[in-house]
């Protein structure tokens, strides 16, 4: 049936529009006080809802809260450390190592090191270019790595030359093979070179009492030769 | 929309006891009528017309003023909230259904004499069939006989389209005949 027709038909079903005014009429009438019971529980469900928002407010920040604290752990432990060489630090250390290895060739059977520290050598030699950073083979370092760890427990100062020479060693066999050196390949910016181990340690101890003793034996010294000096001038 | 009411649902969208004391004072008649005509029973009626205006003070942000006046939206509220509460609370009521397409087959002109004539005892008659009727179909009568509302808000508040609303209504009102018919034979 069209709306049209619809619309017509309500104004003329008088009957049915006199029966539906007579069902309303004896529907059951509203009570006085409903309103005021509604406002009531209004009130009363805006103070609910307000605690309720709090808590579910807190409910869903707790999630996102130990999300945070994952990525933070996840960020802390995969993060490279601050002090990251850039390409043209990485570029100055490769050549760094490149001329030490050479070095280290060039004087392998002289034992060109310096005695004072066992680091410096003898005689400068050619000055290599800084160009481009020696790749060393990942099998090569890994030997390296174990060497440089095994020798880096004794820490005696002639020990120092071993890694050396084998970072020569491995620096100038792979020189075929270019390869980056990353902070992490240079033997010094290892977490396990920073600690001192227990004979390093031992050792230490040595020195430090060994340099008290001395002290002691000079301050001997001194007060003798003050006391030879008042007993002349007695 | 009158100032009045843009005001009014300015107040009830700052959740001021004012403007809500004010829309019950002023609609608050309209949707009783409306849910005591669908729910049973007086204190049934009571805690529907509580729900309703607790969620149109709760969400009265979601009223569009351009899709409908405020009074067709308590409406629809009213509506939903009285059909769904007889859906949960009401126990199962067998009402007349004309499984046989009966009413389909009755000629316009007999049935528009009927609803036509203002005769007591024709209204009487009407009155005994409307309460055979389901609640929504009688809601629908209501709406459109009763309240006088246009099919595009009845549609608006039962959530369906005008034509919907329209073949419903004139099969509604055939199914009234039907039930009638019956009373009287």
């Amino acid at each position: 049936m069209k709306e049209d027709e619809l619309y017509t038909l309500r104004q003329q079903d008088s009957a049915l529009r006199d029966a539906l005014r007579l069902e309303e009429a004896e529907l059951p009438q509203m009570p006085s006080d409903l309103n005021a019971r509604v406002m009531q529980r209004a009130a009363q469900e805006a103070g609910g809802d307000i605690a309720t928002t709090r808590k579910s407010k807190v409910r869903k920040l707790w999630p996102w809260l130990a999300a945070a604290c994952v990525a933070a752990f996840i960020a802390v432990n995969i993060a490279p450390p601050k002090d990251v060489a850039s390409p043209q630090d990485k570029g100055q250390v490769a050549a760094k190592v490149e001329k030490k290895a050479e070095v280290a060739n060039g004087s392998n059977g002289e034992n060109g090191y310096n005695g004072s520290n066992g680091l410096e050598p003898n005689e400068p030699t050619k000055p290599i270019k800084p160009t481009k950073p020696t790749k060393i083979a990942k099998p090569q370092l890994q030997q390296l790595a174990e060497a440089e760890t095994s020798q880096a427990e004794e820490v005696l100062p002639p020990v120092v030359e071993e890694p050396r020479k084998e970072l020569a060693q491995a620096t100038a066999t792979t020189k075929k093979q270019p390869r980056t050196l990353t902070e992490h390949d240079i033997p010094i910016t290892r977490p396990e070179n920073y600690k001192y181990t227990p004979e390093e340690l031992a050792q230490l101890r040595k020195q430090a009492d060994e340099a008290y003793l001395k002290w002691v034996e000079l301050e001997l010294e001194i007060s003798k030769n003050n006391l030879q000096q008042t007993a002349q001038q007695e | 929309m009158t100032e009045i009411d843009i005001n009014l649902i300015e107040g009830l969208m700052q959740q001021s006891p004012q403007a809500q004391q004010e829309l019950l004072d002023r609609y608050g008649r309209l949707v009783f009528a409306q849910v005591a005509r669908l729910v049973p029973g007086t204190e049934n009626a009571e805690e529907v017309y509580q729900d309703v205006f607790v969620k149109v003070f709760r969400n009265i942000g979601q009223y569009d003023s351009e899709r409908s006046a405020l009074k067709t939206w308590l409406s629809r509220i009213a509506y939903n909230e009285a059909i769904s509460y007889l859906r949960r609370k009401s126990p199962p009521v067998v009402y007349y259904e004309d499984r046989s397409g009966e009413a389909d087959r009755l000629t316009d002109a007999e049935v528009n004499e009927t609803f036509g004539r203002p005769s007591t005892e024709t209204v009487q008659l009407i009155r005994a069939a409307l309460k055979h009727l389901p609640p929504d179909e009688r809601a629908l009568i209501t709406m459109f006989y009763y309240e006088e509302m246009s099919l595009k808000e009845i549609a608006y508040v039962t959530e369906s389209i005008p034509t919907t609303v329209a073949s419903k209504l004139s099969r509604t009102r055939r199914k009234l005949y039907k039930i009638i018919k019956m009373l009287q034979s």
